[in-house]
């Protein structure tokens, strides 16, 4: 390990489910003070069709964020605007209060997309060991990463002849290897049965524990429920709710609904 | 707290991005199916190339005259090399999309900009591996040189270091136009369709408009081809090499304004023009450069050394002032056998084509058609002769000086060779397909030590 990875944040990290719910000005203020990162009404067009409406949320240190919504609701947009990796038509992204520019956003965001099957030629090992060297990561760390994600089994098969479940977990390596504070991954559960989601859970649990900061776009509301601290429900390209699961219940007034419940409830 | 700070572009390092990018190079069947391809190509070439050789050289090795005609340069390299351009012209493309258009189609090229590269650094990378992807194509075109050298043909190590360089500049052009394709195009389709307009298109314009007058000229300059006809006429044109430098760099910088995802795409049209006008710029400047060196062993694109030396004694402006249209062969034959060469050889001249906007007369109407006026100093003759054994003494004559001895045993010898290539048909269509196949399939092996390591660690934890 070369320190990075193992700085851990001098903010303590947000336990799951632990704000509570306060009025709306209030946790506004609070949330900028403390937010690593703050999206500032973010619009994106393409031609005449709005994707992106004016969104604006908070993310904390430490906390595993759900960008929720039905397929087409804007998520990905929403995240590959956010990392930098689509221009924005309006708004802006602040580190720690400060603009970042879309120019410096790969140095703090990195974006994990969904559907990519990365140098599919190469053995799983050769690929990894790309990314480790770039980010000069030591054998132990690449190993301990290996066995965390569970790859061990498809170090020598080639990219293009993993499974759907394993090209995941592959994309999920690359991702922990890399060093940024802030992790944007998109569905990072498709193609996991239940089982190995609540691995995958389990470690993105831990990583988030450790410092590091999670934002996962999900369309299965139960996966989202199961893994997220704090949601942001998004339809259509706009905000119908952000906060914890609490918050949400408080809000719509459905004192034990589940997320498929409040999502139905605001959208 | 983790900050951004900590993830600077500057602290990355280059090794592993050059390694990933030659490991992606060759695990594509691109190169090796080309590599396969070129030797039939190049073989059949070279056999040709030998036999007619042979034929020229049975003449030869009767008399000395017919000998000195035979320079393996026209007879040997260049329509070797000739078989590898036309597969750097048309198979290569595909082989420099890859580099990118890979990555783009399976959405790696998302993973990479965000690694701490810069754009510049990400596409020199991808040029590095266009320049070894070159380096193995040419490897048929090398084995054939060797096998004339093992065959007992004579090679001019200028003249053909000389030739190879000039295609190594136009595979590096071909290269960075692909790549520049490739960023702008959304799949390696389109890419190569943009590519092969630009090489194929080079073609074109040399079929249709070289030796035209005016504009049509110019754009035959723009022809990608003319990249190599000064290389294989034994010339090393120092401005010839800056503008294809030029060239490349300013299609691999429009590669790096295309390539990031994020920026606005009126924002990397501002970018383009920039690039564009730089390049234009560049190449308007290096034009001005005249420094050319013959590096043919015959000297054929320069007079004998003591008429090149006295030449280049001559202090004062020499004006050429030809009355002859730029088609007339006649003008061809001059600008070749005079005017190129004592253009090298003179400081100071300056040639006015008088005739440009004449068209071939038909009836010899016009007086003064097909005159050359030389002017040095104060003094002036005309003459209507293409050759130097008369212009060179006139020339002597207006300058007021001597015309120097000729050097005894300056001449040269020619090499004639009858050889038989029987051993070269067993090579290009047996040895080396199969020596390529077996390197393909080596190069499709796993990183072994990795492997190991990684299958010991996993044996032990299950046991």
């Amino acid at each position: 390990m070369d320190g990075v990875l193992h700085v851990v944040s001098s903010d303590r990290p947000i336990p799951r489910n632990s704000i509570p719910a306060m009025p709306a000005a209030a946790a506004s203020e609070q949330a900028c003070d403390q937010a690593l990162l703050r999206v500032d009404s973010i619009s994106k067009r393409y031609g005449d069709q709005t994707i992106v409406s004016d969104v604006a949320f908070d993310i904390q240190a430490g906390e595993i964020l759900g960008a929720i919504g039905p397929n087409g609701a804007g998520k990905t947009t929403l995240l590959e605007v956010i990392a930098g990796m689509q221009p924005v038509d309006k708004g802006q992204v602040r580190w720690h209060g400060k603009p970042l520019p879309p120019s410096r956003r790969r140095e703090a965001i990195f974006y994990l997309p969904d559907g990519v099957r990365p140098y599919q030629e190469q053995p799983v090992i050769r690929v990894l060991t790309f990314f480790a060297d770039v980010y000069r990561r030591s054998t132990s760390e690449v190993e301990n990463t290996i066995e965390a994600v569970g790859l061990t089994p498809v170090l020598h098969k080639r990219v293009h002849a993993l499974s759907k479940g394993y090209s995941r977990r592959l994309m999920l390596m690359l991702g922990l290897l890399a060093p940024h504070p802030l992790l944007f991954m998109d569905e990072p559960f498709d193609g996991f049965d239940l089982r190995q989601t609540r691995e995958i859970v389990n470690l993105l649990r831990h990583e988030a524990v450790e410092g590091r900061t999670f934002v996962l776009a999900i369309h299965q509301l139960a996966d989202a429920e199961r893994v997220c601290d704090r949601f942001v429900l998004l339809a259509d390209g706009r905000v119908r709710g952000v906060g914890t699961l609490n918050d949400l219940r408080a809000r719509t007034g459905i004192a034990d609904g589940s997320l498929e419940d409040i999502f139905l409830a605001l959208t | 707290m983790r900050s951004p700070e900590a993830f600077r572009v500057q602290t990355a390092p280059l090794r592993p991005l050059f390694a990933k990018e030659l490991c992606e190079i060759l695990s594509g069947r691109a190169l090796w199916t080309m590599l396969l391809l070129m030797c039939p190509l190049v073989g059949y070439s070279f056999f040709q190339a030998v036999s007619l050789y042979g034929e020229a050289s049975t003449a030869g090795l009767q008399s000395p005259v017919l000998a000195s005609t035979l320079s393996p340069l026209d007879g040997i390299l260049v329509p070797t090399l000739g078989a590898f351009y036309v597969a750097v012209t048309l198979l290569f493309p595909f082989v420099a999309i890859r580099v990118l258009g890979q990555e783009k189609e399976s959405g790696a090229l998302r993973l990479l900009v965000q690694l701490p590269y810069r754009s510049p650094t990400l596409i020199a990378a991808k040029l590095a591996a266009v320049l070894a992807a070159w380096a193995l194509s040419s490897i048929p075109a090398l084995s054939a040189l060797v096998m004339w050298g093992l065959l007992g043909g004579h090679l001019s190590a200028p003249e053909t270091l000389n030739l190879f360089f000039g295609h190594l500049l136009y595979g590096l052009l071909v290269g960075a136009v692909a790549l520049f394709a490739a960023a702008v195009s959304e799949g390696a389709a389109t890419a190569a369709i943009v590519t092969l307009a630009f090489t194929i298109g080079s073609w074109v314009l040399d079929f249709t408009v070289v030796g035209q007058p005016g504009l049509l000229s110019w754009i035959a300059n723009l022809s990608l081809t003319q990249v190599l006809h000064a290389f294989e006429q034994g010339l090393l044109s120092v401005g010839l090499v800056a503008g294809i430098c030029a060239a490349v760099l300013g299609f691999a910088a429009l590669a790096t304004v295309w390539l990031p995802p994020g920026v606005r795409i009126r924002n990397k049209l501002i970018r383009s023009i920039v690039c564009v006008l730089a390049v234009a710029l560049a190449l308007g400047l290096v034009t001005q450069i005249r420094l050319t060196f013959d590096v043919t062993e015959d000297r054929r694109n320069s007079f004998p050394a003591a008429d090149q030396r006295l030449l280049a004694s001559l202090a004062q402006p020499l004006v050429v002032t030809v009355h002859l249209a730029r088609e007339d062969p006649r003008y061809a034959d001059l600008q070749r056998n005079v005017l190129a060469k004592l253009e090298r050889a003179v400081p100071n001249m300056s040639i006015r084509l008088a005739g440009e906007r004449q068209s071939l007369p038909t009836n010899g109407v016009e007086d003064r058609y097909g005159e050359v006026e030389y002017s040095y100093g104060a003094h002036s003759d005309i003459s209507r002769s293409t050759s130097p054994r008369e212009i060179l003494p006139m020339l002597y004559g207006l300058a007021g000086v001597s015309a120097p001895a000729p050097a005894p045993g300056s001449d040269y010898p020619g090499y004639p060779l009858v050889a038989g290539s029987q051993v070269a048909h067993l090579w290009f269509f047996f040895g080396l397909p199969l020596c390529i196949a077996l390197a393909w399939w080596w190069s499709r092996r796993l990183p072994q030590p990795i492997a190991a390591r990684s299958s010991r660690r996993f044996n032990h934890e299950h046991n």
